[in-house]
């Protein structure tokens, strides 16, 4: 008996290693089945709705690119034609320094300068199931809101990845894709903004503007940077200059 | 020899349980942006959005190409481009608020409790909907107008103390901007719900007349 308690039997000794396994094998079993249900149903869904509105965005999205590029050929063509002009007589030439006053105002040519640039990003892996999921990535309202504080601050010219805020911009956000200036966007976001970097610098660091951005940086680690910069580049808007309804007394 | 053909088998093991436990994690639970991830609601939405905006970049190249052609026979035949040059000031004075305009469009009323941040989140509603040109209680947004908290529940714009009730008119297509502001989850659906005792009214307006900037910046 002693000698059969010493050395076990073999049977007893692969079925309590067979047990042993059990564990770990049936674990195995359940991930792989999770991981391939997750990407069938993932892949299904892809197929049968996503993929071509997927597909459709992106062209309507790189269509809209080129659109771009052709109105910004057109305005220079017609700016060529119009500086020839103002060369022939006084009146063209008062005409072309008058649009071209306005057309800075209007954001319709790029601006170089001092100024101040603010990244804006989600939070680092933030867990899809977190409650605080809405607090810890960013929204249109935010990108508002840091214009808002930029435009007090005194700045005078703006950009959100490139897109240059002009008086019809708007931020938009559809599920988590945001547009501005109906362009398709998604975070990191580079706000570019040229004006005197003090006083945008105090509007930024007052503690009552953006409290809520400030709060979600802090809790839940909304990226937020603010940083003084120099020759910063804020490009030309290059959208449709829609002015249809409206007209000048 | 057994024990040590146990333990490479079990190593394995737990070497893939290892990696899948990462990968299901990842590919699950951390949040991620793309348009892959939108749903079809979701995209339709957006590709009504991109489709709008195509649509006005090809009417303002339609719109240009007249114009350039038109600028270029006006200098070859000796008469300038100042009609040219007089039409691009006026539409560039109403883009950037620099005269007064008129047209038709939206009035909101908006009477009760408000604030500046949602006043802000109105503006950005009605010029994602095409508004050409927006004022409250009669002053002109600019292209650079910011708005604050005043004193007394005052929401200030550039600096302007406006009281409430406030009225806020936007020239744009009458239909396009009114449905935009009114449609289920819209913006005044979203402020009825956040400001149950405030009141806002939505009117059709035919004819708008609003001022110019005061304080051009």
């Amino acid at each position: 008996m002693a000698a059969l308690a010493a050395t076990p039997d073999p049977q007893r000794r692969s079925l309590k290693h067979a047990f042993a396994l059990l564990l770990p094998a049936t674990l195995f079993g359940f991930l792989v089945a999770a991981q391939w249900q997750g990407q069938e149903e993932r892949s299904q869904l892809a197929v049968r709705y996503n993929a071509p509105l997927t597909d459709a965005a992106l062209a309507l999205q790189k269509e809209q690119n080129v659109l771009k590029a052709q109105l910004q050929d057109l305005r220079d063509q017609l700016d060529r034609i119009q500086a020839s002009a103002a060369t022939q007589t006084g009146a063209a030439g008062e005409l072309q320094a008058r649009a071209a006053e306005l057309k800075a105002q209007a954001g319709l040519t790029a601006v170089t300068g001092d100024g101040v640039v603010v990244q804006l990003d989600d939070a680092k892996n933030v867990p899809a199931t977190t409650k605080d999921l809405d607090q810890a990535i960013c929204h249109s309202t935010d990108i508002t809101d840091i214009l808002n504080t930029a435009w007090r601050g005194g700045a005078q010219a703006i950009a959100v990845n490139d897109q240059r805020v002009v008086g019809t911009t708007s931020s938009y956000c559809v599920g988590s894709t945001i547009m501005v200036n109906g362009t398709l966007m998604s975070p990191p976001f580079n706000i570019a903004i040229v004006g005197p970097p003090t006083s945008v610098l105090s509007a930024f660091d007052d503690p009552n503007q953006l409290r809520d951005i400030k709060q979600r940086r802090d809790v839940q680690g909304l990226g937020f940077h603010v940083t003084r910069a120099s020759a910063i580049h804020v490009p030309a808007f290059d959208g449709a200059l829609t002015v249809r309804f409206a007209s000048t007394q | 020899m057994r024990t040590s053909a146990g333990g490479i088998a079990a190593s394995i093991i737990a070497l893939f349980l290892g990696v899948l436990v990462v990968t299901q994690f990842r590919s699950q639970d951390v949040y991620s942006r793309s348009l892959q991830l939108e749903t079809p609601a979701s995209l339709t939405t957006l590709i009504a959005n991109l489709s709008d905006r195509n649509n006005s970049l090809r009417d303002e190249i339609f719109d240009l190409r007249l114009r350039v052609e038109s600028a270029r026979d006006s200098i070859s035949s000796g008469r300038g481009s100042l009609a040219e040059g007089h039409r691009q000031i006026e539409q560039l004075k109403v883009f950037t608020a620099q005269s007064a305009a008129k047209g038709p469009g939206i009035s909101i009323r908006v009477d009760g409790a408000f604030d500046d941040r949602a006043m802000g989140d109105l503006v950005n509603e009605l010029r994602n909907a095409g508004a050409e040109a927006i004022a409250v209680n009669d002053v002109r947004f600019g292209p650079r107008s910011w708005v604050g908290r005043g004193p007394d529940r005052t929401i200030l714009l550039d600096g302007r103390q406006l009281t409430g009730p406030w009225l806020v008119k936007a020239i744009g297509s009458t239909e396009v901007v009114y449905v935009a502001i009114t449609r289920t989850g819209g913006i005044v659906g979203q402020l009825d719900l956040i400001y149950p005792r405030t009141r806002f009214t939505v009117t059709r307006e035919t004819a708008l007349d609003l001022p110019a900037l005061q304080t051009p910046r």
